[in-house]
């Protein structure tokens, strides 16, 4: 039943964490994070880097159309520049900043730069929305991979070959293997996803969701459309930046072919999958997304034993099978995972006086 | 300290502990695990489909031989749908699954060769060998871990614009797919088109499957190249270049690296849309599979093909894909072997040394006589045309070490 949910001050019903369900969630998840560092084994911290760095560009993506309500098929192109911009700079900087404390330099850097371009993207949001826009934004991918791609930038971008990275060095601690940047991907998209639930309670956070809901109306209660959707653009390309940055600290290289269209439509369907609009949302899509295919290859390798032979028929059945998981959870739930969730969780705070 | 009956079982039992406890954690396993990443789908699938039962013909043949000096190999495959993140997540899975028993890997795209290269380091290295002939790979300074089946991309563009040279050509174009395949050899066939006087009027991406093949073919005509040579297909796009370009009426000489020699396309096309294909030419490091006469080791798969794929259309046939995973994989098991038999750990760094000195090994007849690793890449192979009537690439060179 419904209890331990009281508010004794405004400042109380302000807070990030309002209430003990959310501090317990969020203490709980900080300590699971902290074993998971200390007892997975390489295959499970591998996969939750790569759920790390996806998670913190989809929140990024989240700000961006489940807040602000504008669509982008472009974001993959913003976690290549902040993949790329970290790489650069790590190189440039070689030799003129300590090696300790290059990351300090480069990652507000990159994430900088991301954002600055994430305003350069935005500005045909002033004059389209919906899917035009969604078109306008496409066009970000195809015109970054293709400079990226260049000869004339190859000597810094590595061109179509790629480019080696760089391992983050923290003060002299240098995450060389899988498990020290679990650390450091798993801090940041934490603090990521803390800072998007701060956000959206703020007057920047309120104005992006007033002008989702009607963007004419937003106008007319006074909020620039101009500053506030660009300010969305930046925050959310800023995200992608950094996330990008975590790709290049977590692979040793980076080839301009992983962060192709493909990419782009990974982080919206996550969205879509967990939730838009949702603090929760991009975790549960990230966590689809990304382990779903897992867990089908897993358990398909359990009953094959990795025989190449049923190989051969188990792959296609596996894409199929993912596919038609995406097309359950949407059917079941158009709003999203976070939504089922929500109803699980409603269920149990108001068990046994309501169900759902 | 004074000995009596249980001091002395406990002082036993733990000096027993002790000494044996290196023994058991540098114990050999039980088998040998040999992980790969096939394209089983996505844009290469018919080849990583064609490529997949012949794991295990080689896991049956391997082990009829004794696996590694007596203990057996097991494959382990999964699909990476040609992405080579997908290929890295397998191969660390099959790490974190297979541990040490894993002595091996079988990569499937230069893409994924370039993302995994720099991962090999420390436990995390193994012997890995892949489909890719991309040149960056063949430096053991940097890549010492990875390995070539044949010669690379950029090899066997000099040989083609070599032959391009000796006809009197005096312009070529270049068509890719736009994959890390597709470019590989692009710069240095430039420096190379250069140096022979050949210029090079066209440099044409496009896409690896479902090309818009009517804009490229018009490019192509504009340029007014007299050959063009075309990287980076396996199933499509090149016989539907070279289709178009004869339906424009081009006259132009169509070549094709290794991955664009595979005759079931040939065919498939010749008697879909007629003879266009004639005289098309190419690199093929090996011998075609039907070329069994000083092939004892094409003889032994004919012969465990017939008995293993019988009804299908791998009992008589084995494609240029599926011989150039067996020639990688029979790379790998000769280092595993020597290593053994020199008695040295299969460690990554034995095995790695063992398979860069490989010199003058007689491989069965994949290729026209012995050869050695040079860089990590065995620099040997022929240019075959295809002949419409017969249905066979006929060689038109004499076998060529670069």
């Amino acid at each position: 039943m419904i209890n331990g949910n009281l508010k004794a001050s405004y400042a109380a019903d302000e807070r990030v964490l309002n209430n003990t369900y959310k501090q317990t969630f969020v203490y709980g998840m900080m300590l699971a994070l902290a074993l998971f560092a200390g007892f997975a084994n390489d295959y499970m911290i591998l996969i939750a880097c790569k759920m790390g760095i996806l998670l913190i560009a989809v929140v990024g993506v989240n700000i961006l159309t489940g807040y602000t309500g504008l669509v982008s098929l472009g974001h993959g192109a913003f976690v290549a520049i902040g993949a790329y911009s970290v790489t650069m700079l790590e190189n440039g900087l070689t030799g003129i900043v300590p090696e300790s404390l290059t990351i300090f330099v480069v990652l507000p850097l990159a994430v900088a730069i991301t954002a600055v371009v994430g305003v350069f993207v935005g500005l045909p949001s002033l004059r389209v929305k919906g899917l035009y826009l969604a078109v306008a934004t496409l066009a970000a991918n195809f015109i970054v991979i293709f400079l990226i791609e260049q000869d004339a930038f190859a000597p810094w971008t590595g061109g179509v070959v790629g480019i080696n990275t760089h391992d983050a060095n923290i003060l002299g601690w240098v995450l060389d293997t899988n498990r020290e940047m679990f650390v450091l991907i798993a801090v940041v998209a934490f603090v990521s996803l803390l800072a998007a639930q701060n956000l959206i309670r703020t007057r920047v956070g309120r104005a992006f969701i007033a002008i989702r809901d009607r963007d004419y109306s937003a106008e007319i209660l006074g909020i620039s459309l101009l500053r506030y959707k660009l300010t969305s653009f930046a925050l959310s390309a800023a995200y992608c930046g950094l996330a990008g940055a975590m790709f290049a600290y977590f692979y040793s290289r980076i080839l301009p072919e992983q962060f192709e269209l493909d990419l782009s439509l990974e982080l919206v369907a996550a969205l879509i999958v967990g939730g838009m609009g949702r603090t929760m949302g991009p975790v549960f899509g990230v966590m689809i997304i990304v382990m779903m295919p897992e867990v089908i290859k897993v358990f398909a390798a359990y009953f094959t034993g990795g025989d190449a032979a049923s190989a051969r028929y188990i792959a296609p059945l596996q894409e199929i099978a993912f596919g038609l998981l995406l097309v359950f959870f949407l059917l079941k739930e158009p709003l999203g995972i976070n939504h089922i969730t929500d109803r699980i969780l409603r269920a149990a705070n108001r068990w046994p006086f309501a169900r759902g | 300290m004074k000995l009596n009956r249980r001091s002395f079982l406990a002082t036993s039992a733990a000096a027993t502990a002790v000494m044996g406890t290196p023994m058991i954690l540098k114990a050999q396993p039980a088998e040998y695990v040999l992980g790969a990443s096939l394209p089983l789908t996505g844009p290469f699938a018919t080849a990583g489909q064609l490529v997949a039962p012949v794991f295990a013909l080689a896991a049956k043949l391997f082990n009829d031989e004794g696996g590694v000096a007596g203990t057996p190999i097991r494959f382990v495959t999964e699909d990476s749908g040609y992405i080579p993140q997908n290929a890295l997540a397998n191969y660390q899975r099959a790490l974190a699954t297979e541990g040490d028993a894993m002595i091996g890997y079988f990569a499937d795209s230069t893409g994924a060769m370039k993302l995994i290269a720099p991962e090999l380091k420390g436990a995390n290295a193994r012997i890995m060998g892949s489909t890719s002939f991309a040149s960056e790979l063949a430096n053991p300074a940097t890549n010492p871990y990875q390995y070539l089946s044949g010669p690379t991309y950029q090899s066997q563009f000099d040989i083609l614009l070599q032959k391009i040279k000796d006809v009197g050509g005096t312009t070529v174009a270049f068509i890719y797919s736009n994959t890390e395949f597709g470019r590989d050899p692009l710069e240095h066939g430039r420096a190379t088109a250069e140096r022979l006087g050949i210029k090079v009027v066209l440099e044409e991406e496009t896409k690896a499957q479902g090309a818009d093949i009517p804009t490229h073919v018009t490019k192509l005509a504009q340029s007014g190249a007299e050959h063009c040579i075309l990287q980076g297909y396996v199933t499509g796009v090149w016989p539907q270049l070279i289709g178009g370009a004869r339906q424009f009426g081009l006259p132009t000489k169509f070549y094709g690296t290794f991955w664009g020699m595979e005759k079931i396309i040939a065919d498939r096309i010749t008697a879909e849309a007629g003879p266009f294909l004639e005289g098309y030419e190419g690199i093929m490091p090996y011998r075609y599979f039907w070329d069994q006469a000083d092939a004892p080791r094409y003889q032994k798969y004919a012969e465990y093909s017939k008995a293993m794929f019988a009804g299908t259309p791998l009992e008589n046939y084995m494609s240029t894909w599926a011989l150039q995973t067996m020639c990688g994989l029979e790379i790998a098991m000769k280092a595993f072997r020597d290593t053994a038999e020199k008695g040295l750990e299969l460690t990554p760094d034995n095995i790695a040394e063992t398979l860069a000195g490989i010199s003058d090994w007689d491989t069965g007849g994949f290729f026209g006589g012995p050869v050695s690793m040079v860089n990590n890449a065995i620099g040997t192979g022929r240019v075959y045309a295809y002949d419409t009537a017969s249905g066979l690439f006929n060689p038109t060179s004499d076998w060529f070490t670069v």
